[in-house]
Parts: structure tokens; sequence; C-alpha cells
């Protein structure tokens, strides 16, 4: 599972005037070449911010993405459905330690991260700040947050910087599971009894919205943006995700009989882009900043369980221990 | 006030609705690192799968059994600490880095010659891999004679260098830890399947599909 959507912001090394122009030239010669960047490579600032920013929101996403549905553990209805869920919250939180390290490999290390998720420093994903009502809601979230997901990092996995790819790489392979799993719910849920259909039908029409706005919106075409393609950093623009989302899995909803809640959401034929009613992105905006439903809770549950940890991480530490990054 | 969630048990712990900043955490609190080797089947050569944070080997060992074995083939395990892996520079795609190497001093210098294992990276962004193990009394000496035994294979773009005593490495009387229990079928994509479920649906409600 995985929150799309970053917003590539200017950060302060956005001048890459001040970068070596010879060791910058490598640089992108290596890219072109189709070659990836290890950690000890010589990299852009840029490069580097972009970088942890993404791998770590990834990273969080997995974990805080992990609450929603493990609550529905122990309600899940049948013992081979909780396994099954079971199994999958705990694929979701193997992510975001393959993730964390990841981003480590780049300088920023675990302690750092975690602090800034818990101060709210660093994001996640947006979806995660809404609540999962039902059982339904969760089989909703298990297929289409992850459809969503598996769209963005098949993108992801073929960027240029080696250690993210190689976790991305494990990583889609155990999503292809979720997303069976999450399609084979929701199918059993909209092809069972008229109690069972209304209720997925309720969760999808609850979820539509955000997953709208699960890609993020459209990207500002600049020269930053350029250059994070051309970096192989970002691999396809936040459009392009959700048009390719749209067009695998519409058909998937409606082929059940379900209806999405959008007059205008059609297939322009001529174009071949999907029309949409434009989602709110004030309110994407004001839930990212803390204001959701859900921000304060996803929150001090993760701050609860590093609090209550913290005594036996203190008591386990080997006082010779010595901080290296992770090689790869 | 305190927070109310959908879920009783994150009520019950009743949590204030606004919590102040936490101070940074502090350094090691999620301990040191350690790198993963795993073995797909047997006979294979280990290949790295990736680091753990953990607060000895033994914990290191169990945590990566559990990231990096839990959902792929694994008969085997071997767990370095970072710190005591050796790495030489990265060349490029194509290229061999011992060519590139230049042949230095050793800073220390053991009395006997002792075991080093060797890996190496044919590409980047792929994996390190065992490609075997030498005799030498340091890091260089054990570089030196491994591009003599195994350093002409090909292209090789990175290279690390561990001693053998370091690797904590899963025992053949243990092999037993890597059967997994044949009814996890639930965990494999391929145990879903809804095509038929979808297709009575259809043929139920012809006229529904826009």
């Amino acid at each position: 599972m995985y929150g799309g959507g970053n917003v590539f912001e200017a950060t302060k090394f956005d001048d890459l005037q001040t970068e070596d122009p010879v060791k910058l030239a490598e640089f992108e010669a290596r890219i072109a070449r189709g070659e990836k960047i290890e950690p000890n490579d010589w990299m852009p600032q840029l490069y580097r911010k972009q970088l942890i920013r993404m791998i770590e929101q990834h990273a969080h996403s997995e974990i805080i993405g992990a609450l929603p549905e493990g609550t529905w553990i122990t309600r899940a209805p049948g013992f081979r459905r909780k396994m099954a869920q079971m199994a999958k919250v705990q694929d979701e939180v193997g992510h975001a330690q393959l993730l964390y390290s990841a981003a480590e490999t780049l300088g920023k290390t675990r302690e750092q991260m975690l602090t800034d998720l818990i101060n709210g420093k660093s994001k996640y994903s947006n979806v995660f700040n809404y609540p999962a009502f039902t059982w339904a809601d969760s089989n909703i979230i298990s297929w289409l947050i992850d459809a969503g997901a598996i769209v963005n990092q098949m993108a992801n996995a073929k960027g240029s910087y080696g250690p993210y790819s190689r976790a991305l790489e494990r990583i889609c392979a155990e999503e292809a599971f979720h997303l069976k799993y999450g399609h084979d719910a929701v199918v059993h849920m909209a092809t069972g009894t008229p109690k069972q259909r209304e209720m997925i039908q309720a969760a999808l029409n609850r979820w539509w919205p955000p997953i709208m706005t699960f890609f993020g919106p459209s990207d500002k075409m600049s020269t930053h943006t350029e250059t994070l393609m051309r970096w192989k950093v970002k691999m396809a623009s936040n459009d392009e995700c959700r048009q390719q989302f749209l067009d695998m899995y519409v058909p998937k909803i409606w082929e059940l009989g379900l209806t999405v809640p959008d007059p205008k959401l059609k297939k322009n034929m001529e174009t071949g882009q999907w029309e949409y009613t434009e989602p709110d992105w004030d309110e994407f905006k004001r839930v990212i900043n803390g204001d959701g439903p859900c921000n304060a809770e996803r929150l001090a549950v993760r701050r609860t369980a590093e609090e209550r940890g913290a005594w036996v991480r203190r008591a386990l530490l080997n006082p010779k221990a010595k901080y290296v990054r992770p090689l790869a | 006030m305190s927070l109310t969630s959908l879920d009783p048990r994150v009520t019950r712990l009743n949590l204030p609705e606004e919590m102040p900043t936490i101070e940074p955490k502090p350094e090691l609190d999620q301990f040191e690192t350690y790198e993963a080797f795993h073995q797909k089947k047997e006979g294979a050569a280990h290949t790295y799968v990736g680091p753990v944070h953990a607060p000895n080997e033994d914990v290191a060992f169990l945590f990566a059994k559990e990231q990096y074995s839990r959902r792929f083939p694994c008969v085997g395990l071997w767990i370095v600490r970072t710190e005591n892996v050796m790495v030489t520079p990265y060349s490029g795609d194509g290229e061999n880095v011992y060519d590139m190497m230049r042949v230095e001093e050793p800073a220390e210098r053991s009395a006997q010659a002792e075991a080093y294992e060797i890996f190496h990276l044919k590409k980047r962004g792929k994996a390190h891999t065992h490609a075997g193990r030498v005799m030498a009394t340091s890091y260089q000496e054990a570089l030196q004679e491994a591009r003599t035994q195994f350093g002409d294979k090909g292209p090789i773009v990175n290279v690390w260098v561990v001693k053998s005593k370091h690797v904590l490495q899963s025992a053949e009387e243990d092999k037993d830890m890597w059967t997994t229990i044949p009814e996890k079928k639930y965990r494999e994509a391929i145990a879903y399947k809804v095509m038929d479920k979808i297709t009575k649906y259809k043929e139920e409600h012809k006229t529904t599909a826009p």
C-alpha cells in the first residue's frame, strides 16, 4: 500500500548552479544510460532531498495505512479472512521497514523520520486520515487503495535510485496478493445479499472522493518537475497515474453493477482520457495539514506504540553500539 | 476530552485529543543496522536482501527471518553487522571494479590467515551475491585474492568483503525452521479466484451493465 500524490515542492536546493558541473554531467549521463544510482555515488542535493522526502512519505504511508485495516482483524468475518487480513497488515508494516532503510541510505536516520512523522512534520498518504466505518470500507481500501498504490509503485520501481528499486521489487511482489484479496472481498459482497451490496456500495461512495485525490493534484509543469523526471525520480505525472487507475479499475467496478458517485465520470472516446468532477483540493489541503477526521487518532496511536515500547528498546540497547548507515 | 475512535480499543487508551510535540528520538533508539543475505534454494549462492535494525546479532537474525523469508522461499540466512562490511568503490555498469582499484597497504594485518567472504554486485540496482571464500591476513589481501580467484567473470560493479567470523549463519541442523506449513495459501494471490462469481453475476444481471 502506498500513498501517492507526492507534491514536489521547490526546495532551497533547487538551484543546480551550486552543483559541481562535471559531477552533475557524469551523474546525468549515468541515468541517461539507464544505470542505477547507488548510495555512495555523488548526487545533487535536490536528488537526495526529493528522494528522502518521497521514500520517507511512502514508508510512513505503509505503517499508518496498516492502522485502519489492522483494527478490522478481530472483527473480520470468519477465521480465513482474519488470517488473510493479518498477513496483509504484516506485509504493510514490513514494507515500511524496507522503505525506511532505503531512505536511510540517503542520510536521514530512522529516528529522525519517526520523530518527524509523530510531530506531523512529514506527511503520509492523505487517504488514511479517513475512517473505515465498516468491514466493507476495509475491503474497498484493500482493493482500490492498493490498486492505486500498485500503479504508483510499478512506475517508481523503474526509477533511478538502486535501494528504492530493490525495495519496490519485493513490495510489488507482495502487493499482488493484496490486490486479489481485496478484489475477492469486494466481489463477495457485491454478488452477495442485498444488504451486502448496499454495504459495499456505501463504502465505495465514501471512499471515492479520497481515492480520486490519491495521486495528488495535477502537477505544475515546471523546470523543477522536468529535472526530476529526467533524473527518474518522478516517473509519471499525477494525472497519468490517475488516468491509468481509472482505465484499469472503473470497468471492474461497473461490471459488478456498482456505481461510482460521480455523474461526470466517463471516458472520452476521442481523447482516450477519463473525464471526472475535479476533486475538492481545498479539502485535500485542509486534511493533509492536520484537519481530517482521523489525523489526530492515527498519530496518537503511532506515538503511543512508540512511547510504550521505548523502555524495551532502551533495555536492549547495547552500550557499545555504533550507528552505521545501511549499505544498500 | 479524550480521543474517541470507531475502534473501542483506541478509545479505551484515553489518549488526549491534542498532544505536545515530542523531543527528537535519541540516537540508536532504533538500534544499529545489520545486513541480511538469503539463500533461495539448496546449493544457490547467498544473495543480499536488505538491512534490519536490531539490538544484537541474534535479534537481527529473527527480524531478518521475519522480514525476508516470511513470504518467499528461503533455505538459509546470513547476518552481518553493517559496520563489519568493507565496501569497495562502485564502477559503472559493464566495467570491472577490480581493474580500477589501487592496491593499498593494509592498515591492520592478522598474524595468521583467516577466512573472508566475498560478495559481488554484477549490475547496479541488482543485489550483491556471494562469490566465494578466500584466506587472507587483511581486507586488502582478501580483495587481491578474490580478484585472482573470481575477479575475471564478467562485469563486477562493487565488492563487499566480510570476515567469515563476522557472519552469523543459519545452521544445517536448524533447517526445519524454513519449512512453511502448506495451509498458508490465503496469503497468495493465486488463492483468490473471482472470475466464476463475476461471470455468474453478469449472466444473472445482463441488463445492468452501463
